[in-house]
């Protein structure tokens, strides 16, 4: 009955290892090396085919230094930031509730779940000339657009994830009295936590694809329009510059999410690492 | 303390294939007050079913469950019930997974510091020092038993309902924990109600032995223990009551085996 906590601390490190084995398993350095690898692959097809179809890296980045010095690309950053931001947020919120509301009561998603369904079939594009009809072409119908876009995917994770509450843990709560409130807070939204993140992954990368599509089809401003004015004058090196921007965001979101998620579910062994 | 007493209770569940199983049939006990009672019976009697029911988690079909002479209806906050299957929440602490006990029972968030003491002296008694922080995962499996043991103990329970509790834990700690369990049933006389595959265990622990046969269960020989308690204080299994009763349980078991 004597076992002491320090028995149970991490195991000791591998000795042996040789130093180009360390260097490869740093995920740092893998980055790195990939990147230079991509950056290569793409200088030696560039060479190999006209300008008009594949820009140098070399021509691509001038054109993104010119486009940020002169403005143009940060303006149009932040336009395409914060309608996104906004609709997104509101959509992780609604979608994040009315999850967890019908993965609990059952009855009220029997009768709901078949128009959800229905909606999140529909393909977004086909909603907006009727969003353009109701709220004009302006900030209000870009961030419609972005929140329809972002609220289907992450309403029916988390109400997945809220249905499939361990019933046994939920009996276990009951015994000790819990009520349904308790039971909601102890049980349910922590079995939820996982699938708020993984609906939360989706939702971000259709709300990108909702804030582009509908900046270069409704407003003309921001980092859609880039994408149609760059490429309708075939201006390519300008072209790639808004999709670095793009990728940078996804890849900074995916990132900021995956911390999140990391920091707030401290108690799952992770099966790979 | 509280008694509880079934009559003729019937439960039966819905079997994979939409037929009905009868798990119990016409189950008759009578758990006095204060008394410590153990059912031993063949895997799938209907054991962990009397249980749950008891702990007021599932419905029966027929017959009376009473606490206390009053028609059971829930979950009780005087009763503990330490499951078969643990049922630790993953995303709690050790410590918390504990507190859990008070709070539900207290229905408030925030322990006193009273309550927090009590949380810690139940870990320390069943040997978890030093391991609040930790998640149910970092746990071994006996360990993990442990926690649900603190869990139910720190509501101090007036009745105790006991699934298997030791049935996952190596043989010194399980002896230990069964002494620990007589010493706080020696001062505080909560009726105990005690589910175990082990005749040794249950012979050692308790006032009435009650075995089970095949199911549909029903109560197949009812034993009463009488060596003096407290049963630590000396070599109770050495005693000659001890082994006449082993075998007489024994040999009314292997009949149902
Ligand atoms: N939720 C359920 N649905 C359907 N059948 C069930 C359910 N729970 C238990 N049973 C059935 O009821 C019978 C009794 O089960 P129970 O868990 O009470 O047995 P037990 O005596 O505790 O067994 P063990 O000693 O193996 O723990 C078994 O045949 C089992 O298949
Ligand atoms: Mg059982």
């Amino acid at each position: 009955m004597t076992q002491s906590a320090d028995r149970l601390t991490s195991p000791a490190k591998r000795n042996g290892k040789s130093a180009l084995a360390t260097l490869a398993s740093n995920h740092y350095v893998l980055t790195a090396l990939s990147a230079i690898a991509f950056v290569a692959l793409w200088q030696i097809v560039s060479m190999n085919v006209p300008p008009i179809i594949l820009p140098s890296p070399a021509k691509v980045a001038a054109a993104f230094v010119e486009l940020t010095a002169s403005g143009e690309l940060i303006r149009a950053t932040g336009q395409t930031v914060w309608p996104f931001a906004v609709g997104l947020s509101i959509a992780f919120v609604i979608g994040t509730s009315l999850g967890l509301v019908l993965g609990i009561f059952r009855p009220a998603a029997r009768i709901l779940d078949p128009y959800i369904f229905i909606f999140w079939s529909i393909p977004n594009i086909a909603w907006l000339p009727l969003f353009i009809a109701w709220f004009g072409v302006g900030q209000l119908t870009l961030i419609v657009f972005v929140f329809v876009s972002a609220v289907f995917p992450q309403l029916l994770t988390v109400e997945a994830g809220a249905k499939e509450a361990d019933s046994f843990l939920v009996e276990v709560a009951r015994s000790l009295g819990g009520t349904k409130s308790e039971i909601l807070h102890i049980v349910v939204l922590p079995s939820a936590l996982p699938y708020i993140f993984a609906g939360l992954r989706i939702a971000v990368g259709r709300a990108l694809v909702g804030i582009i599509v509908g900046q270069l089809l409704i407003v003309a401003t921001g980092i859609g329009y880039m994408f149609q004015f760059y490429g309708e004058t075939l201006s390519l090196a300008k072209y790639f510059a808004p999709l670095i921007v793009i990728a940078a965001l996804a890849v900074a979101l995916n990132r900021a999410v995956n911390w999140a998620e990391h920091v707030l579910i401290p108690w799952k062994p992770r099966a790979f690492t | 303390m509280p008694e509880l007493e079934f009559v003729n209770v019937r439960k039966s569940y819905k079997s994979p294939t939409g037929e009905n199983l009868l798990a119990l049939a016409d189950f008759s006990l009578k758990v006095d007050g204060g008394r410590f009672v153990s059912v031993v019976g063949p895997s799938g009697c209907g054991k962990t079913t009397l249980l749950r029911m008891a702990a007021g988690l599932v419905p029966w079909d027929g017959g009376e469950i009473r606490l206390d002479g009053d028609q059971l209806t829930g979950p009780s906050p005087k009763m503990s019930m330490v499951f078969q299957a643990i049922g630790l929440m993953p995303w709690k602490s050790v410590q918390s997974n504990v507190a859990l006990g008070i709070q539900l029972q207290a229905h408030r968030r925030n322990l006193t510091a009273q309550e927090t003491d009590l949380v810690g002296a139940t870990l320390a008694m069943v040997g978890l020092k030093g391991f609040e922080h930790y998640y149910p995962y970092q746990l071994s499996g006996g360990m993990q038993q442990r926690v649900g043991l603190a869990r139910a103990l720190v509501r101090q329970p007036e009745i105790l309902l006991m699934d298997e509790p030791f049935g996952a834990l190596d043989a010194q700690t399980r002896a230990v924990l069964q002494d620990e369990l007589l010493s706080l049933w020696g001062r505080v006389k909560s009726t105990v109600l005690f589910i175990t595959h082990d005749l040794d265990e249950a012979i050692y622990l308790s006032d009435l032995v009650v075995i089970m046969g095949r199911r549909p269960g029903r109560i197949k020989q009812v034993l009463e223990v009488k060596l003096p308690h407290p049963r630590y204080s000396y070599d109770a299994r050495a005693e000659a009551g001890f082994a006449h009763l082993r075998s007489i349980a024994w040999q009314s078991i292997k009949e149902e085996l």
